[in-house]
Protein backbone atom coordinates (compact mmCIF):
# COMPACT_ATOMS: atom_id res chain seq x y z
CA UNK A 1 0.00 0.00 0.00
CA UNK A 2 1.71 3.38 -1.04
CA UNK A 3 1.94 5.55 1.57
CA UNK A 4 0.64 8.96 1.60
CA UNK A 5 3.63 10.87 0.58
CA UNK A 6 4.27 8.17 -2.49
CA UNK A 7 0.69 9.35 -3.43
CA UNK A 8 1.28 13.28 -3.01
CA UNK A 9 4.06 13.10 -5.23
CA UNK A 10 2.51 11.19 -8.03
CA UNK A 11 -0.47 13.88 -7.80
CA UNK A 12 1.93 16.59 -8.32
CA UNK A 13 3.28 14.76 -11.49
CA UNK A 14 0.10 13.93 -12.39
CA UNK A 15 -0.36 17.74 -13.55
CA UNK A 16 3.02 18.38 -14.96
CA UNK A 17 3.70 15.28 -17.13
CA UNK A 18 0.49 13.47 -18.69
CA UNK A 19 1.92 10.25 -18.73
CA UNK A 20 2.24 9.41 -14.76
CA UNK A 21 -0.70 6.65 -13.13
CA UNK A 22 -1.61 6.81 -9.58
CA UNK A 23 0.04 4.33 -7.74
CA UNK A 24 -2.86 2.96 -6.44
CA UNK A 25 -4.35 -0.35 -6.20
CA UNK A 26 -7.96 0.46 -8.41
CA UNK A 27 -8.76 2.99 -11.23
CA UNK A 28 -12.40 3.88 -12.02
CA UNK A 29 -14.07 4.49 -15.19
CA UNK A 30 -14.03 7.78 -14.51
CA UNK A 31 -9.98 7.96 -13.81
CA UNK A 32 -9.63 6.27 -16.61
CA UNK A 33 -11.50 8.78 -19.31
CA UNK A 34 -10.18 11.43 -17.31
CA UNK A 35 -6.93 10.46 -17.72
CA UNK A 36 -8.09 10.11 -21.43
CA UNK A 37 -9.51 13.10 -21.74
CA UNK A 38 -6.61 15.25 -20.61
CA UNK A 39 -4.01 13.35 -22.83
CA UNK A 40 -5.70 13.76 -25.50
CA UNK A 41 -6.54 17.39 -24.97
CA UNK A 42 -3.05 18.00 -24.77
CA UNK A 43 -1.93 15.80 -27.48
CA UNK A 44 -3.86 17.59 -29.73
CA UNK A 45 -2.82 21.03 -28.49
CA UNK A 46 -5.97 22.43 -27.23
CA UNK A 47 -4.11 23.18 -23.90
CA UNK A 48 -0.81 22.42 -22.59
CA UNK A 49 -0.51 20.24 -19.48
CA UNK A 50 1.38 23.77 -18.11
CA UNK A 51 -2.03 25.61 -18.41
CA UNK A 52 -3.75 22.38 -16.77
CA UNK A 53 -0.97 23.00 -14.01
CA UNK A 54 -1.74 26.06 -13.62
CA UNK A 55 -5.20 26.02 -13.36
CA UNK A 56 -5.28 23.06 -11.24
CA UNK A 57 -2.84 25.65 -8.21
CA UNK A 58 -5.10 28.79 -9.08
CA UNK A 59 -7.99 26.17 -7.90
CA UNK A 60 -5.99 25.78 -4.66
CA UNK A 61 -5.31 29.16 -3.48
CA UNK A 62 -9.00 29.87 -3.41
CA UNK A 63 -10.91 29.45 -0.56
CA UNK A 64 -13.37 31.31 1.47
CA UNK A 65 -10.81 34.14 3.30
CA UNK A 66 -10.93 37.09 0.87
CA UNK A 67 -14.82 37.18 1.32
CA UNK A 68 -14.55 36.76 4.56
CA UNK A 69 -12.22 39.65 5.12
CA UNK A 70 -14.18 41.86 2.52
CA UNK A 71 -17.12 41.28 5.31
CA UNK A 72 -14.98 42.59 7.95
CA UNK A 73 -14.17 45.59 6.27
CA UNK A 74 -17.32 46.41 5.44
CA UNK A 75 -18.93 45.92 9.04
CA UNK A 76 -15.50 48.35 10.20
CA UNK A 77 -16.02 50.70 7.15
CA UNK A 78 -19.65 52.10 6.01
CA UNK A 79 -17.73 53.78 2.78
CA UNK A 80 -16.03 50.46 1.76
CA UNK A 81 -19.44 48.63 2.66
CA UNK A 82 -21.40 51.51 -0.01
CA UNK A 83 -18.74 50.40 -2.40
CA UNK A 84 -18.68 46.97 -1.95
CA UNK A 85 -22.52 46.77 -2.84
CA UNK A 86 -22.56 48.78 -5.15
CA UNK A 87 -19.81 47.08 -7.26
CA UNK A 88 -18.46 44.03 -5.64
CA UNK A 89 -16.06 43.69 -8.43
CA UNK A 90 -14.07 46.98 -7.39
CA UNK A 91 -14.47 45.69 -3.66
CA UNK A 92 -12.57 42.64 -4.15
CA UNK A 93 -9.67 44.31 -5.08
CA UNK A 94 -9.31 45.15 -1.05
CA UNK A 95 -9.26 41.62 -0.78
CA UNK A 96 -6.80 40.80 -3.49
CA UNK A 97 -9.06 39.47 -5.25
CA UNK A 98 -8.98 40.45 -9.32
CA UNK A 99 -11.93 39.50 -11.10
CA UNK A 100 -10.32 39.73 -14.01
CA UNK A 101 -6.62 39.77 -13.71
CA UNK A 102 -5.95 37.02 -11.18
CA UNK A 103 -7.15 34.00 -13.07
CA UNK A 104 -4.34 32.56 -15.70
CA UNK A 105 -6.84 33.46 -18.42
CA UNK A 106 -6.01 37.38 -17.92
CA UNK A 107 -9.97 37.96 -18.41
CA UNK A 108 -12.00 36.10 -15.55
CA UNK A 109 -12.43 32.58 -14.89
CA UNK A 110 -14.59 31.22 -17.41
CA UNK A 111 -17.61 29.49 -15.10
CA UNK A 112 -17.57 32.13 -12.80
CA UNK A 113 -17.79 35.41 -14.94
CA UNK A 114 -16.89 38.72 -13.19
CA UNK A 115 -19.57 40.23 -11.81
CA UNK A 116 -20.23 39.59 -8.23
CA UNK A 117 -22.69 41.28 -6.41
CA UNK A 118 -22.44 41.76 -2.45
CA UNK A 119 -25.95 41.15 -0.92
CA UNK A 120 -26.07 43.58 2.19
CA UNK A 121 -28.31 41.59 5.26
CA UNK A 122 -30.21 43.86 7.63
CA UNK A 123 -32.27 43.24 10.57
CA UNK A 124 -35.18 43.14 8.31
CA UNK A 125 -33.88 41.29 5.41
CA UNK A 126 -31.72 37.85 5.27
CA UNK A 127 -30.22 36.80 1.70
CA UNK A 128 -29.54 33.04 0.92
CA UNK A 129 -27.91 32.10 -2.19
CA UNK A 130 -28.58 29.10 -4.71
CA UNK A 131 -28.13 28.66 -8.14
CA UNK A 132 -30.99 26.58 -9.19
CA UNK A 133 -29.97 25.74 -12.46
CA UNK A 134 -26.52 24.00 -11.74
CA UNK A 135 -24.14 25.48 -9.27
CA UNK A 136 -22.93 28.60 -10.03
CA UNK A 137 -20.49 29.64 -7.06
CA UNK A 138 -18.30 32.84 -6.47
CA UNK A 139 -15.22 30.82 -6.81
CA UNK A 140 -12.71 33.29 -6.92
CA UNK A 141 -13.41 34.85 -3.70
CA UNK A 142 -14.78 32.28 -2.17
CA UNK A 143 -13.12 28.78 -2.97
CA UNK A 144 -14.93 25.85 -4.59
CA UNK A 145 -18.70 25.18 -3.44
CA UNK A 146 -19.40 22.50 -1.19
CA UNK A 147 -21.26 19.33 -1.98
CA UNK A 148 -24.98 20.12 -0.17
CA UNK A 149 -24.59 23.58 -2.47
CA UNK A 150 -24.49 21.57 -5.98
CA UNK A 151 -27.12 18.73 -4.92
CA UNK A 152 -30.62 18.84 -6.83
CA UNK A 153 -32.34 18.53 -3.30
CA UNK A 154 -31.21 22.04 -1.97
CA UNK A 155 -31.60 23.59 -5.77
CA UNK A 156 -35.04 22.12 -5.51
CA UNK A 157 -36.47 23.05 -2.71
CA UNK A 158 -34.21 26.62 -1.70
CA UNK A 159 -36.41 28.77 -3.95
CA UNK A 160 -39.80 27.54 -3.02
CA UNK A 161 -39.47 26.13 1.29
CA UNK A 162 -36.33 28.40 2.33
CA UNK A 163 -37.46 28.35 5.83
CA UNK A 164 -37.52 25.03 6.07
CA UNK A 165 -34.20 24.10 4.27
CA UNK A 166 -32.68 27.08 6.52
CA UNK A 167 -34.20 25.32 9.79
CA UNK A 168 -32.14 21.94 8.50
CA UNK A 169 -29.27 24.31 8.70
CA UNK A 170 -30.03 25.34 12.47
CA UNK A 171 -31.35 29.01 11.26
CA UNK A 172 -34.64 29.38 11.91
CA UNK A 173 -35.68 33.81 11.31
CA UNK A 174 -38.39 35.67 12.66
CA UNK A 175 -41.73 35.79 10.17
CA UNK A 176 -41.51 39.48 9.80
CA UNK A 177 -38.19 39.09 8.80
CA UNK A 178 -37.86 39.04 4.45
CA UNK A 179 -36.04 36.33 3.31
CA UNK A 180 -34.41 36.81 -0.05
CA UNK A 181 -33.29 33.83 -1.87
CA UNK A 182 -30.58 34.65 -4.79
CA UNK A 183 -31.18 32.74 -7.51
CA UNK A 184 -27.54 33.08 -9.37
CA UNK A 185 -29.19 31.75 -13.11
CA UNK A 186 -27.29 34.03 -14.98
CA UNK A 187 -23.37 36.02 -14.74
CA UNK A 188 -23.78 37.40 -11.51
CA UNK A 189 -21.97 35.67 -8.61
CA UNK A 190 -23.45 36.71 -5.02
CA UNK A 191 -21.93 36.55 -1.71
CA UNK A 192 -23.57 37.67 1.83
CA UNK A 193 -23.10 40.51 3.99
CA UNK A 194 -24.18 39.75 6.90
CA UNK A 195 -25.38 41.85 9.81
CA UNK A 196 -22.54 42.56 12.39
CA UNK A 197 -23.45 40.19 15.61
CA UNK A 198 -23.36 41.82 18.97
CA UNK A 199 -20.73 40.83 21.53
CA UNK A 200 -17.93 42.13 18.10
CA UNK A 201 -17.27 45.52 19.62
CA UNK A 202 -14.15 46.67 19.33
CA UNK A 203 -12.85 43.55 17.48
CA UNK A 204 -9.79 44.07 14.57
CA UNK A 205 -10.59 43.29 10.98
CA UNK A 206 -8.74 39.93 12.09
CA UNK A 207 -10.80 38.62 14.78
CA UNK A 208 -14.27 39.70 12.65
CA UNK A 209 -13.13 37.85 9.67
CA UNK A 210 -12.84 34.37 11.59
CA UNK A 211 -16.61 34.49 12.79
CA UNK A 212 -17.51 35.01 8.89
CA UNK A 213 -17.54 30.87 7.58
CA UNK A 214 -18.10 29.76 4.48
CA UNK A 215 -21.76 28.97 5.22
CA UNK A 216 -22.57 32.38 6.12
CA UNK A 217 -21.53 33.78 3.00
CA UNK A 218 -23.37 31.76 1.25
CA UNK A 219 -26.24 32.98 3.96
CA UNK A 220 -27.46 29.42 5.40
CA UNK A 221 -25.78 30.41 8.75
CA UNK A 222 -25.19 33.84 10.43
CA UNK A 223 -22.01 34.78 12.30
CA UNK A 224 -21.34 34.37 15.91
CA UNK A 225 -18.63 35.32 18.60
CA UNK A 226 -16.62 32.10 19.04
CA UNK A 227 -18.34 30.00 16.18
CA UNK A 228 -15.17 29.91 13.05
CA UNK A 229 -16.00 27.29 11.86
CA UNK A 230 -19.02 25.70 9.49
CA UNK A 231 -21.08 23.38 11.39
CA UNK A 232 -20.30 19.80 11.83
CA UNK A 233 -21.26 17.73 8.77
CA UNK A 234 -20.97 14.00 7.37
CA UNK A 235 -18.25 14.31 4.86
CA UNK A 236 -18.37 11.31 2.47
CA UNK A 237 -14.78 10.64 1.81
CA UNK A 238 -12.81 10.19 -1.72
CA UNK A 239 -11.64 6.82 -3.15
CA UNK A 240 -8.40 9.46 -3.97
CA UNK A 241 -8.49 12.68 -2.10
CA UNK A 242 -7.22 15.67 -3.18
CA UNK A 243 -5.94 17.27 -0.06
CA UNK A 244 -7.26 20.58 0.10
CA UNK A 245 -7.60 22.82 3.47
CA UNK A 246 -10.59 24.54 3.47
CA UNK B 1 -51.20 30.87 -24.17
CA UNK B 2 -50.85 33.88 -22.74
CA UNK B 3 -48.12 34.48 -20.11
CA UNK B 4 -50.95 35.71 -17.22
CA UNK B 5 -52.84 32.71 -17.82
CA UNK B 6 -50.04 29.62 -17.45
CA UNK B 7 -49.48 29.67 -13.45
CA UNK B 8 -51.55 26.64 -13.15
CA UNK B 9 -50.29 24.91 -16.01
CA UNK B 10 -46.70 25.53 -14.53
CA UNK B 11 -47.96 23.72 -11.21
CA UNK B 12 -49.48 20.72 -12.60
CA UNK B 13 -46.06 21.08 -15.09
CA UNK B 14 -44.28 20.66 -11.52
CA UNK B 15 -46.57 17.87 -10.73
CA UNK B 16 -45.43 15.66 -13.96
CA UNK B 17 -41.60 15.65 -14.40
CA UNK B 18 -41.99 15.09 -10.93
CA UNK B 19 -43.22 11.68 -12.22
CA UNK B 20 -39.93 11.94 -14.85
CA UNK B 21 -36.83 9.71 -12.67
CA UNK B 22 -34.23 7.43 -13.63
CA UNK B 23 -35.98 3.98 -13.64
CA UNK B 24 -36.45 0.50 -14.99
CA UNK B 25 -39.68 -0.29 -16.38
CA UNK B 26 -41.54 -1.44 -18.58
CA UNK B 27 -43.00 1.18 -20.87
CA UNK B 28 -44.49 1.68 -23.97
CA UNK B 29 -41.12 3.17 -26.15
CA UNK B 30 -41.77 5.47 -29.20
CA UNK B 31 -45.42 6.38 -28.26
CA UNK B 32 -47.32 7.50 -31.28
CA UNK B 33 -47.47 11.28 -31.37
CA UNK B 34 -51.08 11.81 -31.28
CA UNK B 35 -50.72 10.41 -27.51
CA UNK B 36 -49.20 13.25 -26.65
CA UNK B 37 -50.67 15.99 -25.01
CA UNK B 38 -49.51 19.82 -24.51
CA UNK B 39 -48.72 18.58 -20.72
CA UNK B 40 -46.32 15.48 -21.24
CA UNK B 41 -44.66 17.50 -24.29
CA UNK B 42 -43.48 20.10 -22.63
CA UNK B 43 -42.31 18.09 -19.83
CA UNK B 44 -40.56 16.55 -22.45
CA UNK B 45 -38.48 18.90 -24.00
CA UNK B 46 -38.11 20.89 -20.48
CA UNK B 47 -34.58 21.88 -19.72
CA UNK B 48 -33.78 18.94 -17.07
CA UNK B 49 -31.40 21.13 -15.08
CA UNK B 50 -34.57 23.81 -14.49
CA UNK B 51 -35.52 22.30 -10.55
CA UNK B 52 -36.57 24.89 -9.10
CA UNK B 53 -39.74 24.38 -7.07
CA UNK B 54 -39.75 20.48 -7.49
CA UNK B 55 -40.76 18.76 -4.19
CA UNK B 56 -38.25 16.87 -2.92
CA UNK B 57 -37.74 15.44 0.84
CA UNK B 58 -35.74 16.39 3.56
CA UNK B 59 -32.05 14.58 3.27
CA UNK B 60 -28.86 14.79 5.54
CA UNK B 61 -26.56 18.01 4.07
CA UNK B 62 -23.51 16.45 3.58
CA UNK B 63 -19.92 17.69 2.62
CA UNK B 64 -17.75 15.60 -0.39
CA UNK B 65 -13.81 15.24 -0.12
CA UNK B 66 -13.23 15.82 -3.75
CA UNK B 67 -11.71 13.28 -5.42
CA UNK B 68 -8.24 14.06 -7.66
CA UNK B 69 -10.14 12.99 -10.78
CA UNK B 70 -12.49 15.77 -9.76
CA UNK B 71 -10.26 18.65 -9.54
CA UNK B 72 -8.24 17.87 -12.65
CA UNK B 73 -11.56 17.62 -14.62
CA UNK B 74 -12.66 20.80 -13.70
CA UNK B 75 -9.33 22.24 -14.31
CA UNK B 76 -9.43 20.73 -17.91
CA UNK B 77 -13.08 21.91 -18.29
CA UNK B 78 -12.06 25.68 -17.32
CA UNK B 79 -8.59 25.35 -19.64
CA UNK B 80 -10.96 24.08 -22.68
CA UNK B 81 -13.06 27.40 -22.05
CA UNK B 82 -9.70 29.32 -21.21
CA UNK B 83 -8.13 28.33 -25.07
CA UNK B 84 -11.47 28.33 -26.49
CA UNK B 85 -12.79 25.43 -27.10
CA UNK B 86 -16.41 26.35 -25.80
CA UNK B 87 -17.28 28.69 -24.00
CA UNK B 88 -18.68 28.57 -20.42
CA UNK B 89 -22.32 28.66 -21.08
CA UNK B 90 -21.91 26.06 -24.21
CA UNK B 91 -20.27 24.07 -21.36
CA UNK B 92 -23.48 24.73 -19.06
CA UNK B 93 -25.58 23.96 -21.35
CA UNK B 94 -24.02 20.14 -22.12
CA UNK B 95 -23.68 19.70 -18.89
CA UNK B 96 -26.75 20.56 -17.14
CA UNK B 97 -29.33 19.86 -20.14
CA UNK B 98 -28.03 17.79 -23.28
CA UNK B 99 -27.43 14.75 -21.27
CA UNK B 100 -31.29 14.34 -21.25
CA UNK B 101 -33.76 13.82 -17.95
CA UNK B 102 -32.33 10.34 -17.02
CA UNK B 103 -28.59 10.54 -17.54
CA UNK B 104 -28.62 14.16 -16.10
CA UNK B 105 -30.20 12.57 -12.38
CA UNK B 106 -28.04 9.36 -12.47
CA UNK B 107 -24.71 9.98 -13.20
CA UNK B 108 -22.01 11.78 -11.03
CA UNK B 109 -21.95 15.65 -11.06
CA UNK B 110 -18.45 15.67 -11.76
CA UNK B 111 -19.43 12.69 -14.49
CA UNK B 112 -20.91 15.06 -16.91
CA UNK B 113 -18.45 17.85 -16.62
CA UNK B 114 -15.99 14.50 -17.44
CA UNK B 115 -18.19 13.15 -20.24
CA UNK B 116 -19.47 16.83 -21.11
CA UNK B 117 -15.47 17.17 -22.24
CA UNK B 118 -15.27 14.16 -23.71
CA UNK B 119 -17.72 14.60 -26.08
CA UNK B 120 -16.84 18.46 -26.93
CA UNK B 121 -13.26 17.14 -28.33
CA UNK B 122 -15.53 14.54 -30.93
CA UNK B 123 -18.31 17.27 -31.55
CA UNK B 124 -15.92 19.79 -32.50
CA UNK B 125 -13.53 17.04 -34.82
CA UNK B 126 -10.55 17.47 -32.67
CA UNK B 127 -10.65 14.23 -31.79
CA UNK B 128 -12.41 11.29 -34.07
CA UNK B 129 -14.49 9.06 -31.47
CA UNK B 130 -12.36 6.30 -32.41
CA UNK B 131 -9.18 7.80 -31.21
CA UNK B 132 -11.14 8.42 -28.10
CA UNK B 133 -12.06 4.53 -28.17
CA UNK B 134 -8.66 3.83 -28.42
CA UNK B 135 -7.19 6.34 -26.16
CA UNK B 136 -9.49 4.77 -23.11
CA UNK B 137 -8.33 1.46 -24.29
CA UNK B 138 -4.51 2.27 -24.01
CA UNK B 139 -4.96 4.22 -20.65
CA UNK B 140 -7.03 1.21 -19.48
CA UNK B 141 -4.71 -1.36 -20.59
CA UNK B 142 -1.83 0.53 -19.33
CA UNK B 143 -3.89 0.28 -15.26
CA UNK B 144 -4.36 -3.39 -15.92
CA UNK B 145 -1.09 -4.11 -17.04
CA UNK B 146 0.40 -2.23 -13.67
CA UNK B 147 -2.34 -4.11 -11.31
CA UNK B 148 -0.88 -7.65 -12.70
CA UNK B 149 2.61 -6.44 -12.60
CA UNK B 150 2.16 -6.46 -8.24
CA UNK C 1 -7.69 15.15 -47.20
CA UNK C 2 -10.68 15.94 -45.36
CA UNK C 3 -12.14 19.88 -44.79
CA UNK C 4 -12.93 20.37 -40.97
CA UNK C 5 -14.29 22.82 -39.59
CA UNK C 6 -12.25 25.99 -38.30
CA UNK C 7 -13.17 26.87 -35.03
CA UNK C 8 -11.70 30.31 -33.84
CA UNK C 9 -10.81 29.59 -30.43
CA UNK C 10 -9.36 33.21 -29.67
CA UNK C 11 -12.01 35.20 -30.60
CA UNK C 12 -13.22 35.59 -26.80
CA UNK C 13 -9.68 36.08 -25.40
CA UNK C 14 -9.54 38.90 -28.03
CA UNK C 15 -12.12 40.31 -26.42
CA UNK C 16 -12.37 40.41 -22.89
CA UNK C 17 -8.69 39.66 -21.83
CA UNK C 18 -7.92 42.66 -19.52
CA UNK C 19 -11.77 43.82 -19.76
CA UNK C 20 -13.82 40.68 -18.21
CA UNK C 21 -16.96 38.57 -18.88
CA UNK C 22 -19.93 40.51 -18.80
CA UNK C 23 -17.94 43.59 -19.39
CA UNK C 24 -16.62 43.15 -22.97
CA UNK C 25 -20.35 43.27 -24.56
CA UNK C 26 -20.53 47.08 -22.65
CA UNK C 27 -22.62 48.75 -25.12
CA UNK C 28 -23.96 46.31 -27.68
CA UNK C 29 -27.36 46.33 -26.21
CA UNK C 30 -28.88 49.55 -27.29
CA UNK C 31 -31.04 51.15 -24.61
CA UNK C 32 -32.54 49.51 -22.40
CA UNK C 33 -36.41 48.73 -21.82
CA UNK C 34 -36.55 48.58 -18.26
CA UNK C 35 -35.80 50.19 -15.46
CA UNK C 36 -35.04 49.99 -11.95
CA UNK C 37 -38.92 49.95 -9.94
CA UNK C 38 -40.92 48.65 -13.05
CA UNK C 39 -43.15 46.08 -12.84
CA UNK C 40 -42.22 43.25 -15.27
CA UNK C 41 -43.85 40.02 -16.29
CA UNK C 42 -42.11 36.51 -17.07
CA UNK C 43 -43.02 35.63 -20.78
CA UNK C 44 -43.62 32.42 -21.36
CA UNK C 45 -41.56 31.76 -24.66
CA UNK C 46 -41.42 28.32 -25.72
CA UNK C 47 -39.23 26.17 -24.28
CA UNK C 48 -37.11 23.90 -26.01
CA UNK C 49 -33.28 22.56 -26.19
CA UNK C 50 -32.34 24.95 -23.71
CA UNK C 51 -33.14 27.89 -21.28
CA UNK C 52 -32.10 29.77 -18.57
CA UNK C 53 -35.36 31.03 -17.46
CA UNK C 54 -36.48 29.26 -14.83
CA UNK C 55 -40.05 27.62 -14.82
CA UNK C 56 -40.90 28.56 -11.84
CA UNK C 57 -40.80 32.06 -13.02
CA UNK C 58 -43.14 32.36 -15.99
CA UNK C 59 -45.77 33.89 -15.80
CA UNK C 60 -45.25 35.61 -12.56
CA UNK C 61 -44.93 39.55 -12.04
CA UNK C 62 -41.87 41.26 -10.13
CA UNK C 63 -40.46 44.72 -9.77
CA UNK C 64 -36.81 45.37 -11.30
CA UNK C 65 -34.65 45.72 -8.49
CA UNK C 66 -30.86 46.60 -10.85
CA UNK C 67 -30.04 46.80 -14.44
CA UNK C 68 -27.04 44.80 -13.88
CA UNK C 69 -24.96 43.93 -17.71
CA UNK C 70 -25.44 43.75 -21.08
CA UNK C 71 -24.77 40.51 -22.32
CA UNK C 72 -25.46 37.91 -25.15
CA UNK C 73 -28.63 35.76 -24.10
CA UNK C 74 -27.65 32.51 -22.38
CA UNK C 75 -29.98 30.91 -24.92
CA UNK C 76 -27.52 32.34 -27.82
CA UNK C 77 -24.35 32.07 -25.87
CA UNK C 78 -24.83 28.47 -25.72
CA UNK C 79 -23.68 27.90 -29.02
CA UNK C 80 -21.64 30.36 -28.80
CA UNK C 81 -23.63 33.05 -30.62
CA UNK C 82 -22.57 35.94 -29.49
CA UNK C 83 -22.98 38.69 -32.01
CA UNK C 84 -26.23 39.95 -30.20
CA UNK C 85 -26.48 41.18 -26.50
CA UNK C 86 -29.21 42.05 -24.19
CA UNK C 87 -29.70 44.38 -21.29
CA UNK C 88 -30.53 41.95 -18.08
CA UNK C 89 -32.33 42.66 -14.98
CA UNK C 90 -32.47 41.59 -11.98
CA UNK C 91 -36.04 41.17 -10.59
CA UNK C 92 -37.61 40.61 -7.21
CA UNK C 93 -40.64 38.50 -7.01
CA UNK C 94 -42.79 38.19 -3.90
CA UNK C 95 -42.74 34.34 -2.62
CA UNK C 96 -46.63 34.25 -2.66
CA UNK C 97 -46.65 35.25 -6.35
CA UNK C 98 -44.89 32.67 -7.39
CA UNK C 99 -45.95 29.88 -5.12
CA UNK C 100 -49.98 29.92 -4.26
CA UNK C 101 -49.49 27.47 -0.99
CA UNK C 102 -46.75 29.78 0.62
CA UNK C 103 -47.75 30.08 4.38
CA UNK C 104 -49.40 33.56 4.94
CA UNK C 105 -47.03 33.45 7.99
CA UNK C 106 -43.84 35.10 6.01
CA UNK C 107 -45.54 37.55 3.89
CA UNK C 108 -42.03 39.45 3.02
CA UNK C 109 -40.35 36.13 1.76
CA UNK C 110 -38.82 36.93 -1.82
CA UNK C 111 -36.73 35.32 -4.61
CA UNK C 112 -34.36 37.94 -7.28
CA UNK C 113 -33.11 36.12 -10.19
CA UNK C 114 -32.16 37.61 -13.37
CA UNK C 115 -33.18 38.06 -16.98
CA UNK C 116 -31.98 38.48 -20.17
CA UNK C 117 -34.45 41.49 -21.91
CA UNK C 118 -36.35 39.50 -24.18
CA UNK C 119 -37.80 37.37 -21.16
CA UNK C 120 -39.65 40.26 -19.75
CA UNK C 121 -42.97 42.34 -20.16
CA UNK C 122 -44.35 45.05 -18.91
CA UNK C 123 -47.20 43.83 -16.32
Amino acid sequence: MPDKEDKQMSEKHDHGEHKAAPMVEEVSDFEILEMAVRELAIEKGLFSAEDHRRWTEYVHSLGPLPAARLVAKAWLDPEYKKLAVADGVKASLAVGVDWIKSPPTGFGTPSDYCNLRVLEDTPKLKHVVVCTLCSCYPRPILGQSPEWYRTPNYRRRLVRWPRQVLAEFGLQLSPDIEIRVADSNQKTRYMVLPVRPAGTEGWSEDKLAEIVTRDCLIGVAVPKPGVTSNAKRPIHPAVHPVHHHH
Amino acid sequence: MSSKNSRPELMRHFDLVGQLQPAYHRAEHAPYPDTIDHAQYRALLRSAHDVGGEPDVPITWEEKEEEVWELNTFATCECLAWRGVWCAEERRRRHNVDFGQTQYLALPYYGRWLLGAARILVDKQYVTLTELINKIDEVKKRHDNKASSR
Amino acid sequence: MTTKPHHDRTHHAKKATGIGDPQCFKGEAGPAKFKIGDAVRIKNLPDIFYTRCQTYTRGARGVVVAVVYESPAAEDEAWDNTDKSEWFYSVKFPQKELWPDYPDAYPNDTVETEFSERWLEKA
